[in-house]
């Protein structure tokens, strides 16, 4: 919802040029009063104790939504922790379906720090994967190995901000909703994907079904340990660091928070609040599309039409219960990573498809949107 | 004649994205934007369709989608109105609950035959040249939509209750100071849009389709959202924006059978990237004109 800033804020005058000082009181001041508020707000259940009432009550409705259907909930449940994270490689395997997830994340994440809202994630993780195929397609293995992957990932950067381009235009010059045109934008892009890899990127030898050619050999991120865990999971944890880093240490990231508390207030103070809304969506953008070549080049290695299919909404979830924060943006990838990878195990436990996992993460985000302590937007 | 080909899978087609959007329309009128729609569609969509398959009757089932689509959007306005959540990223849960348990519940009727709606034309009317084809040649539930846009519209403009939801959306303490509470009034907008996509949704389902398969919608629901600010929150006008989106998806069906040489995926995105354009041509200010509770949620 929108934010309210209290009135020494709100009515400070513009002072000469960009004091820092000044930008800092303007941001911290919400921030300390949302503090307060919270605070009292949670005064009645210390905050961890909350937060585990409310997780533990999004399981219990799970719980019985499982019961309901004819399976043991226990059973169930057992078996999806286990297939997240009962053994190193179920864990390997959680931490590698986290990864484009987390880089999703951070898509919201830092335009939500601007106060826009980046619900593209799906279109720009496809468009990274398809830059990134096309960037190999074009280099054709004419590049030694650690360059080759360096060109694949600036293609990937590349596609998904090209993507939140044209969303951030169109939100700076014609005010239209970012909401709804990166909404629009994934059915788009999907349909791009659909396009090539029945079209011109046809493998030839994909016969019925359709892919793209694999990439290979130094065209593949690295295996770093099992079958599965590659240097991308690495790529993704330090990129968190980083916007973690240039959000909370910048002139950049602070002017970001700046606009997103109060934009009248920082259009006053002489920011460029166009230009940082563009600048949020194409970070947005790049940073996932930098999850789409990582997807591509670390576990997929072909386009298949439904390559990535659902990953841009659950890195939306994971955004927000990580209250679009980059290093909790880590934690809350991990463990929506882990109730999908326990799809498995649920499939196996009821019976059920495994498509019924999304429902948990649905029903979790709800408690969490509802009911979690300090909530704010 | 492929204008007449045209203009009938447009009304055909947009009969569903029509209802979402009048749905929408009260909704957002209310100052709730719910974009939970493409979720209530998508499980009106599957909940005509089980009723339908189970008890042979499609009007039964168009009541289980509207029950259905109404059901979702409560479990939405609970969440928004009730706890005060942020209401884009709680819509956007919905939906995702929305694929979640349709494509969970769904699995089984994927191939099923349905006993759908059939079509009814209209005596004398159908036999006209053009007219009588495109718009007297279609469904019940098609018939339907031509009432409820109008009716719709008098809801919100010429009585009681459409003064209250209007008064919801743009001065909402007025309405509590006048012992209404803004917070009910907004919930009952939210749940009969919510219905109305999942009548949109039955249409889709057992009128259009007749067939259920996974994320059948495919952001027909989000469009219909998009197509609300399109119609500048107006219900006569969100008919063009459903027709010209379906118009889109026609022609590019109609050119593909006609063995037009375009590239069909690009023909395929052309109703998503119409909408975009328009929206982009037109946005410019529009917010403004909306309900004046939406403007705070678009500008954060």
């Amino acid at each position: 919802m929108s934010q309210v800033a209290p009135p020494a804020a709100r009515d400070a005058e513009p002072p000469e040029g960009h004091d820092t000082t000044w930008r800092d009181g303007l941001v911290r001041a919400p921030e300390s009063a949302r503090r307060r508020l919270a605070a009292a707000a949670s005064a009645a259940l210390p905050g961890a104790a909350r937060w585990t009432a409310v997780i533990g009550a999004g399981v219990v409705v799970y719980a019985v939504f499982l019961a309901l259907q004819g399976a043991s909930p226990f059973a169930v449940l057992r078996a999806m922790a286990v297939s997240a994270a009962g053994s190193q490689t179920a864990i390997a395997e959680t931490l590698v379906r986290a990864t484009p997830l987390l880089l999703a994340a951070l898509a919201v994440a830092v335009p939500a720090r601007a106060g826009l809202f980046n619900i593209g994630g799906e279109g720009q993780l496809l468009m990274g994967a398809v830059s990134a195929m096309g960037a190999a397609r074009l280099l054709d293995g004419a590049l030694p190995p650690p360059l080759s992957l360096i060109a694949l990932a600036l293609a990937g950067v590349a596609g998904g901000a090209l993507w939140a381009l044209v969303v951030g235009v169109l939100r700076v010059f014609s005010s239209t909703s970012e909401a709804i045109s990166s909404l629009l934008l994934n059915y788009v892009a999907g349909l791009v994907l659909t396009w090539l890899v029945f079209g011109p990127w046809k493998d030839p030898g994909s016969l019925g079904q359709a892919y793209s050619r694999s990439l290979e050999g130094p065209e593949r991120l690295p295996i770093l340990w099992g079958h599965r865990f590659h240097l991308g999971v690495l790529i993704a944890l330090a990129v968190a660091v980083g916007v973690w880093l240039l959000l909370r240490q910048t002139s950049w990231g602070f002017q970001l928070r700046i606009v997103g508390g109060n934009p009248e207030a920082a259009r006053r103070a002489g920011l460029r609040v166009g230009e940082l809304h563009l600048g949020a969506l194409l970070l947005g953008g790049a940073l996932a599309g930098l999850g789409g070549m990582v997807e591509l080049a670390g576990v997929e290695a072909r386009l298949r039409p439904d390559m990535l299919f659902g990953f841009g909404f659950v890195g939306f979830l994971a955004s927000w219960l990580a209250r679009h924060h980059a290093l909790k943006a880590v934690a809350a990838a991990v463990v929506l990573g882990a109730i999908a990878v326990g799809g498995n195990g649920l499939k196996l436990a009821s019976g059920l498809s495994g498509s019924a996992v999304n429902i948990l993460m649905a029903v979790l985000l709800l408690a969490v949107l509802g009911w979690a302590p300090g909530r704010s937007r | 004649m492929l204008l007449e080909a045209v203009l009938t899978g447009a009304v055909r087609g947009g009969t569903s994205i029509l209802y979402a959007a009048l749905g929408e329309v009260v909704a957002e009128r209310s100052g709730v934007i719910n974009l939970g729609t493409e979720g209530c569609m998508l499980s009106g969509a599957l909940a005509a369709y089980i009723v339908g398959v189970r008890t042979g009757n499609p009007w039964a089932g168009a009541a289980a989608g509207l029950a259905a689509g109404a059901l979702l959007a409560l479990v939405f306005a609970g969440v928004v109105i009730g706890r005060r959540a942020n209401q884009l990223a709680v819509g956007l849960v919905v939906s995702f609950l929305g694929l979640g348990l349709t494509s969970l519940f769904g699995q089984a009727y994927v191939g099923q035959g349905v006993e759908a709606f059939s079509r009814v034309p209209v005596p004398l009317l159908a036999d006209l040249p053009l007219v009588g084809t495109v718009l007297f040649q279609h469904d019940p539930l098609t018939y339907l939509s031509f009432v409820a846009a109008p009716a719709v519209w008098w809801m919100l403009f010429r009585t009681k209750t459409g003064l209250r939801v209007r008064a919801a959306g743009e001065r909402p303490e007025v309405l509590d100071a006048f012992g209404i509470s803004a917070a009910r009034v907004r919930c009952a907008a939210v749940v009969a849009g919510g219905a109305l996509a999942g009548l949109g949704g039955a249409q889709l389902s057992t009128a259009f389709a007749l067939n259920w398969s996974e994320n059948m919608t495919v952001g027909r629901g989000f469009v219909a959202v998009a197509l609300v600010i399109f119609a500048a929150w107006h219900p006569l006008r969100a008919v063009g924006g459903a027709y010209l989106f379906a118009g889109a998806l026609a022609l590019q069906l109609q050119l593909q059978a006609r063995g037009v040489d375009v590239n069909r995926y690009l023909l395929e995105s052309l109703p998503y990237l119409t909408v975009l354009v328009i929206l982009a041509v037109m946005s410019r200010h529009r917010l403004h004109h909306g309900p004046e509770a939406l403007a705070k949620v678009f500008d954060g």
